[in-house]
């Protein structure tokens, strides 16, 4: 099946300053309505990468396709597929909604007729059913997010590219959106790429993740994967001088790292049991305050990946998954 | 069935072609255009020259009724012919009435875009650059052309239709002259009024500065000329090089020692680069910050 999203040796400079720095990924699989999550904190580099795959940057070198198009050979047909919502204000105020949307429709290659129709019928779909003959500079923030959502929805596009659909948006349209965003791949296929801050918005309607920091990708994962071989760790907080204790942890066959003062990350391999860690903090004369099995989460992969976060323990029972 | 009821489903149907979907933004800006009051106006006081240009055509092909008012046949019916000094006349006084309808049509058209943040919205779609200007200058090509191509060519074919075949055979480069010559000024303006759009925001000054530079340049022309003592800083004011060009294509006869119709037209295919070039830089998908 041809990837959603292919990059291959991607270098984007802007001006002097090379913002992409040879990054390769394939995501998704066309035909399958999956999410993409595109993560990574300020300046890494995913609006540029987001603007390349949408034609707007020429790359230096490398290259990036989309449902095995060209981005830039081959726009026109990427562009034909693809529908964007970008991240800041950027709509057309002096108009209304049902003529904006016809407007995009129309330019996305729509017959006017159909344009007309699909406006109607995708402004009820996000909610803006009764305000469509007002003019779209007289909306609210909220409202304008769903207008932008309609705009990139209209010509029922393969992929979906969602610069940061939930900014600004009260919880209760923030989970309208993710409802929506999440109907978009289950209901009617299409594949959406999501660029977020928000990590819990990502880790409920992503399939897979890419992190990128630096112009750079440095953790790519398959979300429903991970969950399930997501290794259970105990979480462990003792009070007492813990110095020796990584020593002790090994000396038993287990792996731990110090996540803070007195708050210990400890995987212990198969065969050894969560008796073992009272042994050995009586042993040290440590006093357990809180133990809890817990696994990462996206947050915490996440913080991991950006260096936030010291990796977990490996040991040869994790296969070297976070 | 009722459209809230049905729901949202993908749009699996056929799709236009590219030229379909370019027509769209001027088939949305024209309507938009029409119910502005002021270019409503402009476009009816537009056509009182033509209308007077017509009265006018019809007395000169029935001269045989004014020396009967008058007495002064000869030198009547001197000054009713109508050539090629009759169409540069007119072409003149219609130009101005573009200029003025562009600098009111004229900012409404990009500015908005900008200012909305809208270009993504266009760029992320099948258009390209070259489209979305060429669009936008449909939209004034369109509108420039009630004022200027259409009006010319009424005029044209009433005289044609009163004098006779005979008179279309022999003046047949008058009308190819005239609808080239407003095509080049239609050009000229719109990327002028497109440009304005383009870099200010507000649309009264985006709007004197599409009357401003006209005006400018050609005194900016006659400063160069009286300072210099030349006549090349003629080539400097638009205003002149196309109505230069004009007289050439309508076998009008223009003063020696100014500036020809090559240099003419060399200097406006230079100002209409120039513009172009300026559009081009500004009209970005997204803002680099390097």
């Amino acid at each position: 099946m041809t990837p959603i999203i292919a990059v291959d040796q991607l270098r984007v400079r802007l001006g002097k300053r090379e913002i992409l720095k040879g990054i390769s990924c394939c995501l998704g699989a066309s035909g399958t309505g999956r999410a993409i999550g595109l993560l990574g904190p300020n300046g890494a580099g995913k609006s540029t990468l987001i603007q390349t795959l949408l034609g707007f940057h020429r790359p230096a070198a490398g290259t990036a396709r989309i449902l095995g198009f060209d981005c830039h050979r081959q726009s026109s047909a990427v562009k034909t597929r693809v529908g964007y919502m970008p991240e800041n204000d950027s709509l057309i105020a002096d108009m209304t909604a049902v003529a904006f949307l016809r407007l995009m429709g129309e330019l996305s290659g729509l017959p006017a007729a159909a344009a007309l129709e699909k406006a109607h019928e995708t402004l009820f779909h996000v909610g803006l059913g009764e305000a469509r003959y007002r003019k779209v500079g007289t909306y609210s923030l909220g409202m304008r997010q769903m207008a932008k959502l309609a705009q990139a929805i209209i010509h029922g596009p393969q992929l979906v590219i969602l610069d940061e659909p939930t900014n600004g948006l009260d919880p209760a349209a923030r989970q309208r959106m993710l409802v929506l965003i999440r109907e978009m791949k289950e209901q009617h296929g299409m594949n959406v790429l999501l660029c977020s801050h928000l990590l819990p918005d990502v880790e409920q309607v992503c399939d897979e993740v890419v992190i990128l920091k630096d112009g750079q990708i440095v953790h790519q994962c398959d979300l429903a994967r991970e969950r399930q071989a997501n290794q259970r760790f105990v979480q462990l907080h003792v009070a007492g001088s813990d110095a020796s204790f990584a020593a002790a942890l090994r000396e038993a066959g287990a792996e731990g790292i110090s996540e803070a003062p007195g708050v210990w990350r400890i995987v212990l391999p198969a065969g050894l049991e969560v008796e073992v860690l009272w042994r050995l903090t009586a042993r040290e004369n440590l006093r357990i305050t809180k133990l809890a099995y817990r696994r990462d989460t996206l947050e915490e992969i996440f913080l991991k990946a950006v260096g936030h976060l010291p990796a977990s323990p490996r040991p040869e029972v994790a296969h070297g998954r976070l | 069935m009722a459209v809230f009821k049905h729901g949202y489903q993908r749009y699996d149907g056929p799709l236009t072609g590219p030229v379909t979907r370019f027509l769209a933004v001027p088939r949305y800006a024209w309507p938009k255009l029409l119910a502005e009051r002021f270019v409503l106006v402009l476009l009816l006081v537009s056509l009182f020259w033509p209308l007077l240009c017509a009265i006018f055509i019809y007395l000169s092909n029935h001269a045989s009724l004014l020396p009967n008012l008058n007495g002064g046949g000869e030198a009547i019916q001197k000054l009713l012919r109508i050539d090629g000094n009759f169409f540069a006349t007119f072409m003149n006084i219609q130009s101005t009435f573009a200029i003025l309808l562009a600098a009111i049509a004229g900012p409404g058209l990009i500015a908005p875009d900008l200012a909305n943040n809208a270009l993504p919205l266009y760029f992320s779609r099948p258009v390209s650059l070259g489209q979305y200007i060429g669009a936008r200058l449909l939209v004034l090509f369109g509108l420039l052309s009630l004022v200027t191509l259409l009006p010319g060519l009424f005029v044209f074919g009433l005289q044609a239709s009163l004098a006779g075949s005979a008179w279309l055979a022999a003046n047949w480069p008058l009308g190819q002259g005239m609808v080239t010559g407003f095509l080049l000024y239609i050009l000229l303006v719109s990327l002028v009024a497109l440009t304005c759009s383009a870099y200010v925001k507000w649309r009264v000054v985006a709007g004197a500065l599409v009357l401003g530079f006209f005006f400018v340049l050609a005194g900016a022309a006659q400063i160069v000329n009286q300072v210099f003592h030349v006549e090349w800083g003629s080539l400097l004011s638009p205003g002149y090089t196309v109505y230069t060009l004009w007289c050439a294509l309508l076998g009008v006869e223009t003063a020696a020692d100014a500036p020809g119709a090559g240099e003419c037209l060399a200097a406006v295919l230079v100002l209409l680069g120039a513009l172009l070039a300026v559009l081009l830089r500004r009209l970005r998908p997204v803002e680099v910050v390097a």
